[in-house]
């Protein structure tokens, strides 16, 4: 930073005189001329009475579900068969192209591709890392 | 450099008075952002233009502004955008690469009306301007403004680990151009 630190504290860029007591003269008088952007309204605050009453039917239509349910005799349900693995697996799994299952699932599993990891992403896990910012500037 | 402190007087006078919080706003930030703007525009007329449009920006999303936690960093945030706009209107009409900006800009310090740099003054200027765009971002808050990088972080929308190692590579970078100038 020694040759750096030759030019520090010098400032050599220059303004016109008065700059900043115009420039704010100007920037007030332009604002002023324009309406400041109201407080943005808040989405939720004018539906929030209309929420909470669709809150309170869907309340009563679960409770009511719930009590036709444990209430009402079972006669009407329907139990679903019961199926083997035998015969699920010659049924179902005949209609399947096993190699295509396979193909398909060893290019999840094997799959050379790797992920794509950007630079920042590197440097802050050397940071987390603890690794001394002049090694990471000499790897990177 | 930061003063959350004392923005939050000002935060609360906006909430309250918004056009005398926002006059006292551009009174105590023109100064600081133009100098930050400057140093990326480099000439005096197009901060000027950066400057008005930042503030002009910052009250028309005052909103956005009041529910902010700094005012400092949304205002610096702010003038980094609108000095980026400008200097991508700049390489468009130009006609210049966006590899060359560097030099374009640097070509306009020296013949600009509002910069009497010494030699030095225009090598360090010329070092800083060879940086790609971010990591001359990255130097000029750390070095000139003396940003924290939590503060930076908030500005720039970076890691801090990130921008510590941007500021390394610049430092570095500028300490390379500086010895081989």
């Amino acid at each position: 930073m020694k040759r750096i630190d030759e030019t520090a504290g010098k400032n050599p860029f220059r303004v016109p005189e008065n700059y900043f007591e115009d420039v704010t003269r100007r920037i007030i008088a332009e604002t002023a001329e324009k309406e400041a952007e109201p407080a943005r309204p808040r989405v939720l605050a004018g539906v929030r009475p209309y929420l909470a009453m669709a809150a309170a039917v869907a309340l009563l239509a679960v409770l009511s579900y719930v009590t036709v349910k444990v209430f009402m005799p079972l006669k009407d349900q329907r139990s679903i068969p019961e199926i083997s693995i035998q015969e699920f697996s010659d049924s179902y799994l005949n209609d399947i192209d096993i190699l295509m299952l396979e193909e398909s699932a060893g290019s999840l599993l094997f799959s050379e591709e790797v992920p794509e990891v950007s630079q920042t992403e590197i440097i802050d896990y050397l940071v987390l890392e603890n690794i001394d910012i002049n090694e990471i500037h000499e790897l990177l | 450099m930061n003063a959350p402190d004392q923005d939050k007087d000002l935060i609360n006078l906006l909430k309250t008075d918004v056009n005398k919080g926002f006059r006292l706003v551009v009174e105590k930030y023109s100064s600081r952002l133009y100098w930050h703007i400057r140093r990326l525009v480099i000439l005096h007329e197009d901060a000027d233009d950066a400057l008005q449009n930042t503030f002009i920006s910052a009250w028309k999303n005052m909103s956005d502004f009041r529910n902010e936690s700094s005012l400092y960093t949304w205002l610096y945030a702010i003038a980094t955008n609108e000095s980026l706009t400008l200097i991508n209107k700049r390489k468009r009409n130009a006609a210049t690469s966006i590899d060359d900006i560097g030099t374009y800009l640097a070509g306009s310090i020296e013949g600009s009306t509002w910069f009497d740099g010494d030699a030095a003054q225009i090598k360090l200027q010329n070092a800083i301007l060879q940086l790609p765009e971010k990591q001359r971002i990255v130097f000029n808050l750390k070095y000139f403004d003396e940003m924290t990088y939590e503060d930076m972080s908030k500005v720039l929308k970076t890691s801090e680990g990130a921008l510590k190692a941007s500021y390394h590579h610049a430092v570095k970078k500028i300490e390379k151009y500086l010895e081989g100038a």
